[in-house]
This record gives C-alpha cells, sequence and structure tokens, in this order.
C-alpha cells in the first residue's frame, strides 16, 4: 500500500510562490467564493431531533438523487462540492450504489450516534458485589460471554474492511460502518468485563464459530459481507441476546443485554433494509444472494459442534445441573433453536426473499429439533 | 467466496450424532473445566465504573502482552483456552510496538465518556437567527468543504488497518473504532454546518487531496499513523482553534472537535514514544518517510481551499486591510502549529528541528 502524491509540494515552485505571495500580500484568489455550488439552507423539520442528515436530503447533496452508479467522482471531494480538476483517483471498487445502501440508511446512522451508550459506567457493576452465583451457573455464564467476547468484534473487522472501498459518496454508508464498529467494540468490552467480574474469567475458544467467523470476514462483495453478517450472523445472535436477556443471572445482565439489543437490532435494520435495496434495485443479484447463504447455512448448522456454547445455554435455561435442570434447560435451548431460525427466514421473507425457506437445508436442523420438543 | 468449511455439515453424521446426544441430555462439558486464570475484577473507582485498566489483571492483562504475538491468529479472547484447530484470520500485524500506546486504554475510556451528537448538540437555529455576513459564511463554508475532506481520511485511515491488527491488542483496536467514530461526527458536522448556513458546499481541493491521498496510502501502520494521528492532527488541531472564534455556534462545534482530535494525537504521540522506545532503530526510517512525506503538510495547510478561508476569517472579511490583517494571522499561526508539531516529535524522540523542510516554508520572515 503506497502512494506518492503526484506534486512535491515543497519542490513544486508555482504553488510555493502563490503560497507565500498570498501570505505575504493577503491578496488571494478568492475564486472558491463563486463556487459553482447549489446555495441551500436546511433546517432541523422537528427541533427536538436537531437537524439530522434527512434535513440535509437536498438536490445534489443528497442521498435521495445520487445515481446508481457513481461515474463523476472517485475522489473525496464532498458529495455536492466543486470537483476541481486534479484530484485524485481514490481507488474506491464500490460505485454502485444498490452494493451498499439501505433503506432509512440515515436513520440508523443518527440513531447510532443518539444512544451510544457506555459499558465503563452505564452497566451497575458495584451491584455485582449482591449476588453470588452457583459454580455451575457461574462457569456455565462465562463460558457464554466467552462465546460472545470472541464472536462480537468480527462485525467491526468486516465492515471496516470495506469502508475504504466505498465511494465517498456513500458517506452515510461508511459513517453507520464507523457507528457499527464503536457498537462492537463496546459488546466485545461489556462481555470481556463481565466474564472477568464472575470469579471465573473467560473459558474455552470455539473453533466452530472461529471458522464461521473467518467466512463471514472473506466475502467476495461487500452485499455478500453484510448479507451473512448483519442479517443472519447477527439476526440470530439478536436472537440470542433476547433469550440471554431471559436466562440471565441477574439484573445487572438483564440491563447489559438489553442495552447491546439496542445496537444489534440497529444492524439487523440495517442488514433487512440493504438486502431489501438490493432485490429491489439489483435483481441480477438474487442467484448469488442464494449460494452465498447455501455455504452460510452450512457453517449455522455446523455450529452444532460449538457445544461450548449449546451446553452453557441449556444449564442457564434450566439453571443448573441436576437431571431436572438439564431437561427443563433442554426445552427452553431447542424452543431458542427452533425461534432463531424461524425469525432468521421471517427476516428472509420481508426483504422479499420468502422462497429461501423451500431451498435452504436448515429446515432439517428444524425438524431434528421440532422431534426433539416433540420427545420431551 | 474465499473460505468454505471443512465439510457439507447437512451431511455429517458424526455431528447429527453429536447434536441428539447433547439434545438426549448427555452433555459433553468439555469446556467446564477450561484451564483459565480465575478472577473477580471490581471497580477500582465506582463513580468511574468498571474500566480497562481495572480488568488489566494476570493473563488477561494488556499489560502482561508479549512484544511478539505468535500464538493467537484467531479471534479467541485473550486469556481464553486456546483449542487446536483456531483458523488463521489473516493478521499481518503482530507485533505490539507497532501499534501500542501506553495510554490507548484510558483513551478509549475518555472517547466513550465524551461522546456528543452534532444533530443535537449544536443550536441549529441560532445560525439563522444571527447569520454571519455573507462573505464570512462564504469562508465558513468553505472551511467546511475542506474539513469534511479531510475528516473522510481520518475516519478512513484507522479503518484500513483495523482489521489486519492481531485480536489480543483489542483495547488498541477498540481505540481505533473510537476513532472511527470521533471523524464520523466531524464529516457530519462539518456537512450539516455548510448546508445550514445559507450557502452550501463550496470547492474541494486538488493539492489537498493529493497530500491526503500520499498519508492514508502509507506502507505500514507507523507510518500511518505518524503521518495522520500526529502530522495531519497537529495542524488540523491548530486549525480548530483558530477557527473557533467566528461565531458562538461555531465556536462550540470547533471546541468539541478539539477534544476529539486531541485525543488521537495524543494517541499518535504515545504510540511513536512507545514504537521508539521498543524499536529505536526504526527512528531513522520514520524521519526517512517524513522527509518524504512532511511536503503533504503543506499541500493541505497550503491549499487555497483552506488557507484563503482562514485568512478570511482570522481577518473577519474580506477588506484590503482584513485580508492582510489576515494573513498575518495565518503566518504565525502555521508558524506556532509547525513549531508544535515539531516540539512533539522532539518530545517522541524523533528530533526534527534541524531536519525538516517545514520551518522554513512557514517561518514569519520567509519570503
Amino acid at each position: 500500500m503506497s502512494y506518492l502524491s503526484t506534486i512535491d509540494f515543497f519542490e513544486d515552485k508555482d504553488f510555493i510562490d502563490k503560497y507565500q505571495y498570498t501570505l505575504r500580500t493577503g491578496e488571494l484568489d478568492l475564486s472558491w467564493m463563486n463556487a459553482a455550488t447549489e446555495k441551500v439552507q436546511c433546517e432541523p423539520q422537528n427541533a427536538r431531533r436537531g437537524l439530522t442528515f434527512r434535513d440535509c436530503d437536498v438536490g445534489s447533496y443528497g442521498f435521495t438523487d445520487m445515481p446508481e452508479l457513481i461515474r463523476q467522482n472517485r475522489s473525496f471531494a464532498p458529495r455536492g462540492a466543486e470537483i476541481p480538476a486534479g484530484v485524485p483517483d481514490l481507488q474506491a471498487e464500490v460505485n454502485r450504489k444498490s452494493e451498499v445502501w439501505a433503506y432509512n440508511i440515515e436513520g440508523y446512522y443518527e440513531e447510532a450516534m443518539s444512544r451510544q451508550w457506555n459499558a465503563t459506567t452505564d452497566v451497575p457493576w458495584e451491584e455485582l458485589r449482591k449476588y453470588e452465583l452457583p459454580e455451575a451457573i457461574g462457569k456455565a455464564y462465562s463460558q457464554l460471554l466467552t462465546f460472545l467476547t470472541e464472536v462480537e468484534m468480527i462485525a467491526t473487522d468486516v465492515p471496516a474492511k470495506w469502508m475504504g472501498r466505498l465511494n465517498a459518496d456513500f458517506f452515510e454508508v461508511k459513517n453507520f460502518i464507523a457507528t457499527q464498529a464503536m457498537d462492537e467494540a463496546r459488546h466485545a468490552e461489556v462481555f470481556r468485563k463481565r466474564a472477568l467480574t464472575t470469579g471465573w474469567g473467560l473459558m474455552r475458544a470455539s473453533k466452530a464459530n472461529e471458522c464461521n467467523l473467518k467466512f463471514l470476514r472473506d466475502a467476495d462483495s461487500f452485499a455478500e459481507a453484510s448479507l451473512t453478517l448483519h442479517l443472519q450472523a447477527e439476526g440470530m445472535v439478536l436472537t440470542l441476546f433476547r433469550f440471554s436477556e431471559l436466562i440471565s443471572p441477574t439484573e445487572v445482565d438483564k440491563k447489559m443485554f438489553r442495552l447491546v439489543m439496542q445496537d444489534e437490532a440497529r444492524h439487523v435494520g440495517y442488514g433487512m433494509q440493504h438486502l431489501k435495496w438490493v432485490l429491489d434495485h439489483f435483481p441480477e443479484r438474487r442467484e448469488i444472494i442464494h449460494r452465498h447463504l447455501d455455504e452460510a447455512e452450512n457453517f449455522v448448522f455446523g455450529g452444532g459442534y460449538a457445544t461450548e456454547v449449546l451446553e452453557p445455554f441449556i444449564i442457564l435455561s434450566g439453571k443448573g445441573m441436576k437431571k431436572e435442570n438439564i431437561e427443563q434447560g433442554l426445552k427452553i435451548t431447542a424452543q431458542f433453536n427452533l425461534k432463531q431460525i424461524d425469525e432468521y427466514f421471517e427476516r428472509l421473507d420481508k426483504c422479499g426473499l420468502p422462497e429461501r425457506r423451500e431451498r435452504s437445508k436448515l429446515a432439517l436442523a428444524m425438524e431434528m429439533t421440532r422431534a426433539v420438543i416433540a420427545a420431551q | 467466496m474465499a473460505y468454505f468449511a471443512e465439510k457439507n455439515f447437512f451431511e455429517d453424521l458424526e455431528l447429527i450424532e453429536l447434536t441428539q446426544r447433547v439434545f438426549a441430555g448427555d452433555l459433553t462439558l468439555n469446556w467446564y473445566n477450561s484451564p483459565t486464570e480465575k478472577v473477580a475484577c471490581t471497580p477500582r473507582d465506582a463513580v468511574r465504573g468498571l474500566t480497562y485498566e481495572d480488568c488489566n489483571v494476570g493473563t488477561y492483562g494488556y499489560g502482561g502482552l508479549p512484544e511478539f504475538v505468535r500464538n493467537n491468529y484467531s479471534m479467541a479472547a485473550r486469556g481464553s483456552e486456546i483449542v487446536p484447530g483456531l483458523p488463521d484470520l489473516g493478521y499481518t500485524i503482530n507485533r505490539k510496538s507497532d501499534v501500542w500506546s501506553e495510554n490507548v486504554a484510558a483513551l478509549y475510556e475518555e472517547a466513550k465518556t465524551r461522546r456528543w451528537t452534532p444533530a443535537v448538540d449544536i443550536d441549529w437555529s441560532a445560525l439563522k437567527a444571527a447569520p454571519l455576513p455573507a462573505d464570512l459564511e462564504a469562508a465558513v463554508s468553505q472551511l467546511c468543504t475542506s474539513l469534511e475532506e479531510i475528516s473522510l481520511v481520518m475516519m478512513e485511515l484507522p479503518s484500513r488497518w483495523v482489521s489486519a491488527i492481531n485480536q489480543e491488542f483489542l483495547e488498541l483496536k477498540s481505540y481505533l473504532c473510537a476513532q472511527m467514530i470521533d471523524e464520523a461526527r466531524h464529516v457530519e458536522i462539518f456537512r450539516k454546518r455548510a448546508l445550514a448556513g445559507g450557502t452550501g458546499l463550496k470547492r474541494a481541493s486538488a493539492s489537498a487531496e493529493q497530500a491526503l491521498k500520499e498519508i492514508l496510502f502509507a506502507e505500514t501502520y507507523p507510518e500511518a499513523s505518524l503521518a495522520c494521528n500526529v502530522m495531519l492532527a497537529s495542524l488540523i488541531l491548530g486549525v480548530f482553534q483558530q477557527s473557533a472564534a467566528i461565531s458562538a455556534v461555531d465556536a462550540k462545534i470547533f471546541r468539541l472537535c478539539m477534544q476529539d482530535t486531541a485525543r488521537e494525537l495524543a494517541y499518535g504521540v504515545g504510540h511513536i514514544r512507545y514504537h521508539l522506545q521498543h524499536q529505536p532503530q526504526r527512528a531513522e526510517y520514520l524521519h526517512d518517510y517524513l522527509d518524504r512525506t512532511e511536503h503533504t503538510f503543506l499541500g493541505i495547510a497550503a491549499s487555497p481551499e483552506l488557507l484563503e478561508p482562514l485568512i478570511v476569517l482570522a481577518g473577519k472579511g474580506t477588506s484590503k486591510a482584513a485580508l492582510a490583517d489576515g494573513s498575518q494571522r495565518v503566518r504565525k499561526f502555521l508558524q506556532h502549529t509547525v513549531d508544535a508539531y515539531l516540539e512533539r516529535l522532539s518530545a517522541i524522540g524523533l528530533d526534527r528541528r534541524t531536519r525538516s523542510r517545514l520551518p522554513k516554508f512557514v517561518a514569519t520572515n520567509a519570503p
């Protein structure tokens, strides 16, 4: 990775002369004062919400009128600014709006900015002193937290890896990616900190899940990366958070899961609205999406090897390791698994991919789970 | 797709058998006696909450991170049990002193505490209620156009590196995420400020973008961090300080941005200091890099799209006298900014006061 400016500014006599003349004389060019750009005065439409990107969606500055293919700007010139000759090509690899855009992207970004929270102070850590968890619960919970700590930052690395490849005209998406990176750093932080307060510390890493992370990381396109990261993986984690709130051992933990859920729901929202946008504007992608989901679902099914996630969940759901606890835990866990897959298909339905349910081999997993429930 | 599962799990009888066994209540519990360190961290100061510093203990802590991370290329959380078969996630930055700074955990905590929201933390209605004279508003818009351009690069730079950095450096990666969101906020605020003032955006800058691209595409992370977090951040912090006197609304905008950029600078200074403490042989390499790259400081600072609005705003108008006054003020500002930058480098262990070519271009007595 290396680029050398086409100009060495120390050596460019015209550039230096002009700069020094300007400073010496105060005689300015001022041609920028008459830049050929649109004159606008954006105002908040709702004083309580402040000045939002939606309020700034006007004319040549807006995102509504942005073309599907960005042909005019390959630099960092802000959308709507006058682009002079000589701006460099920033080597954006993604210049097609429907590869990255989502309905309501500006809303997701604004929400993310206004709902940032602080894992250091917004979780009442001091209150944990009131609780002493039985060994089985403490260990099972630490193991679940180990898994969550391990997986969260893939959702930083993957979008961050794509940010620099997107055309700068898609800055609302880039900004959203920045908020997601921060959200996920906070999630890794809060789960790690919670694990380190249990008395057990972190426990065992998960091979099956890490292979899935590598798959998420190595997608061929942003649209495929988003499909499996935001919609499939984070969607399933969102269901996991909801159940984790239910089975978590203290009120402190319930608060923690409520906080992470609001972020995760936003990421899933982006993923869904992005997929919907892709299907509406780039229908040729449909088969590629199915092919990518075929492999993503293979990883999901292979997640059955991750007993270091499944088993703590059973113990926490049943609130212990006695036979009756395990039986109860299995019932709740089976319901959870069923719900997780069902919600995944529902999300795809809503995005305009209803045929996935028929095509997916995950139906096998659902049959197995239903058999477990029936046997109980 | 570049990575596939090792098998088709839907046809994997071993997996189906394992799942059936677990769901019959026969748990493996292979994780239950994981040989990891048992700790119970608590907040040392209840008001400050549970910080990363409170969790800096034993095998979990960043204090004990080795200089070379050789045993973990996965996302396994630092201190957890590493099992066989974890995949390589492709990290190419695995040396602590290539990224680390002693203050990085504290800066991450600070970034979270000092978050702000451009949509609501600025009194946008005040812009319309007390508009600036047309020439000053035009200058603010041009300044904001340049700053939006620069902020995009400062947001993107950490994003280019974060996925290449080993997950063991968690606090550092988390800080880089905070830097991304700080700069996203700057992209947002400068754009909104320009669009709310009645003028709109003005002109992008070819010279500044050439210079910014050279910074953005640095070959190594220490080079990128030095150029962006120390050199460019020194300039931008100076621009923010210089611009804070335009109006009450703008003063608040620039003050808020200043605290974010000061944090970036604190990281950059801390990072290069740490880098040189552990790799002193790199000093000459970084000198050589700056010999080649410091011209970008001038490419940005002297671009008419940044320099001229600064002069108009410093002189508070476009009359001949105002511009003469403004240009003298900006000349002093540039000299002061370069002095401060070189002082910082000197404090880090890179004394360039006699080597750098920058001073001769910003000296107040320059031709």
